[in-house]
């Protein structure tokens, strides 16, 4: 059947060949639309799953389960405000933390740092990124709660709360609204939103800054040699040239680094404080969705289970309005480019 | 060469005398990690010409160039010594303000490299490092630096879209704009066509013609028929060295040095 050397195969092998490149062709296609179709059934199937678990607490308690703040197994009662407060708010502060913090980090490793250096700081870096989250928790719980118990808060709730140590109201409380709320406490611990979110940063700056700073080399150097030409300084050429040339994949970090934030929960279960009353103050402590399904999957049946699992569809409706954010900000910033 | 009529020609051209000295060039070293890359550089550019640099890959042309504003100083482990007297004032003197020399000397780099911006915001963005302008002086000055770089017409309508949609050689000109748009008083052209293609590449040497009316123009390129084209004296470097400095005449009729004749008849490089 096979062709002479030097020969032309005939028609018939010619036929055969081409019939099973497409057969192969056909199923190579299938196999790519499958394993891309195994995500968006996963996706699917998890926040299915999720709202399916958590129709009774939604049948029950309908749009209220939203905005209500109580959270009662003694009575059956239950809404989300509380655990959805805790989750937005540290994610929002870890963000507010890491985001300039990241930067930092990336633009001294590909734009200022001496060469020898780069390498091994970048590798700690990772390294950072892969410490177990239960390990930042029990920092955060034994080391770091305790000394901003004592070192920190005392400073903030008399400067800045609305419920001082002395009783006297600082300036800042009697004129700016809402601060003398965010920083009023007299929880007597260090366990709270504010701690959560702050060991949060600390967790999401690995991710953020390992990302921006992989982008960052990419810009190319005659881009940079251009603005230096022009009489940039080393901030402007990173402000004005290289983060908007590499916009998109910052904004893909910081928001890997947000659904990280969102979604933790060992450390978070370990910091927060866990409770279950609401408080708009961020020192005193609160919950986030992650945690209080940690804390209480195992021992709850009935209402309070389907309100868990409500709960954890509340939590993929939460990323995804984030991610649909980024994606609508993006947009908004290359028209203003003129894209 | 023979013509008597033709050497009568250049010998006249030769002796017109030049313009006065913009920039002057006096024992230049430089260094990169050890490695001595210009070894002791003079020469004097003349004001309102065309000085084209050539020679082949790695002699020192480029390098030469980027220590004319000084943009090598970005990097670690450089060092230029010597002396590079711009209007009196050595422009190597750390006390030399890097801002007024980058607003003084130019630069456009051999690949066209607009910024992620506007085709507006490109131009306007050199302006705001050194000038704080009203918009409408802005729009101004904008709209002379596109006319300069004869790109005007083809862009007065899309100044607000991004200029990566530019074609390559609309995208250097744009470069061009950008780096006159500050009025700087010397262009540093680094091999500024070598990206692009033939038509491109006229339309830049036209415009590097009409250029040197206003600016002190130095060209680095490879490319011996675009010096011989558009400069008024040439340079040819060979290994970090200055092998010979003269009128583009001089230097592709009768050059002085047996190296530089190799070269430009194409014997090496």
């Amino acid at each position: 059947m096979s062709a002479q050397p030097g020969t032309i195969a005939p028609p018939m092998v010619v036929e055969q060949r081409t019939r099973r490149d497409a057969r192969q062709e056909l199923f190579f296609r299938w196999l790519l639309k499958g394993c891309a179709l195994l995500v968006l059934a996963s996706l699917l199937g998890a926040a299915g799953a999720t709202l399916w678990g958590g129709r009774e607490a939604f049948a029950k308690f309908g749009w209220h389960f939203l905005v209500s703040t109580a959270w009662d197994p003694g009575n059956d009662v239950y809404g989300a405000l509380v655990p959805v407060y805790g989750t937005i708010v540290t994610s929002l502060i870890a963000l507010l933390i890491a985001v300039p913090v990241s930067f930092g980090i990336a633009l001294y490793l590909s734009e200022v740092a001496p060469a020898w250096l780069r390498t091994p700081v970048s590798s700690a870096i990772e390294l950072l990124a892969g410490i177990p989250s239960i390990i930042y928790g029990m920092w955060g719980l034994f080391v770091f709660a305790p000394f901003f118990s004592a070192h920190i808060k005392p400073w903030l709730t008399n400067n800045l709360g609305n419920k001082p140590d002395d009783g006297k109201l600082s300036w800042v409380a009697q004129h700016v609204p809402f601060i003398g709320k965010l920083f009023g406490s007299d929880y007597p611990f260090g366990a709270s939103i504010l701690v959560a979110g702050i060991v949060l940063a600390i967790m999401i700056v690995p991710f953020i800054s390992s990302v921006m700073r992989e982008v960052f080399q990419t810009v190319p150097t005659r881009l940079k040699e251009s603005a230096y030409a022009l009489g940039s300084s080393t901030w402007e050429v990173s402000w004005d040239i290289v983060l908007p040339y590499t916009r998109s994949a910052v904004i893909g970090g910081i928001f890997l680094g947000l659904g990280r934030a969102l979604g933790e929960t060992m450390a978070v279960a370990f910091i927060i404080g866990n409770s279950m009353t609401f408080s708009a103050s961020l020192l005193d402590p609160g919950t986030s969705i992650a945690s209080t399904i940690a804390n209480q999957f195992s021992e709850a049946s009935g209402l309070q289970k389907s309100s868990l699992m409500a709960l954890a569809f509340l939590l993929f409706v939460v990323t995804f309005i984030v991610l649909l954010i980024a994606r609508l900000m993006l947009r908004q910033l290359k028209r203003k480019e003129g894209n | 060469m023979t013509d008597p009529a033709v050497a009568n020609h250049l010998a006249q051209t030769m002796a017109a005398p030049l313009a006065s000295t913009k920039m002057t060039v006096r024992d230049l070293h430089f260094y990169y990690n050890g490695f001595h890359a210009l070894k002791g550089i003079n020469m004097e550019v003349p004001e309102k010409k065309v000085t084209a640099i050539i020679g082949p890959s790695g002699c020192g042309k480029s390098t030469l160039l980027r220590i004319f504003n000084r943009i090598y100083a970005i990097y670690p482990k450089l060092e230029a010594k010597g002396e590079i007297v711009l209007d009196g004032e050595n422009i190597l003197d750390p006390g030399y303000s890097m801002n007024r020399l980058r607003s003084k000397v130019g630069m456009v780099f051999q690949k066209p490299v607009p910024f992620p911006m506007t085709i507006f915001e490109n131009v306007a963005y050199g302006i705001r490092h050194h000038e704080k302008l009203s918009k409408p002086d802005m729009d101004g000055r904008v709209e002379q630096a596109l006319r300069s770089a004869a790109l005007w017409d083809e862009v007065k309508d899309k100044l607000k879209q991004n200029a990566l949609g530019l074609s390559g050689g609309q995208q250097q000109r744009l470069c061009i704009a950008r780096a006159i748009a500050l009025r700087p008083e010397v262009l540093l052209l680094d091999e500024p066509t070598s990206a692009l293609d033939p038509i491109a590449t006229s339309r830049i040497e036209q415009l590097v013609e009409e250029l040197k009316n206003e600016f002190t123009i130095v060209i680095v390129t490879h490319n011996m028929q675009q010096a011989a084209r558009c400069s008024d004296l040439t340079a040819f470097m060979y290994m970090g060295e200055l092998i010979e400095f003269d009128r583009t005449e001089k230097i592709f009729t009768k050059p002085g040095k047996k190296q530089t004749e190799d070269y430009i008849t194409g014997r090496f490089g």
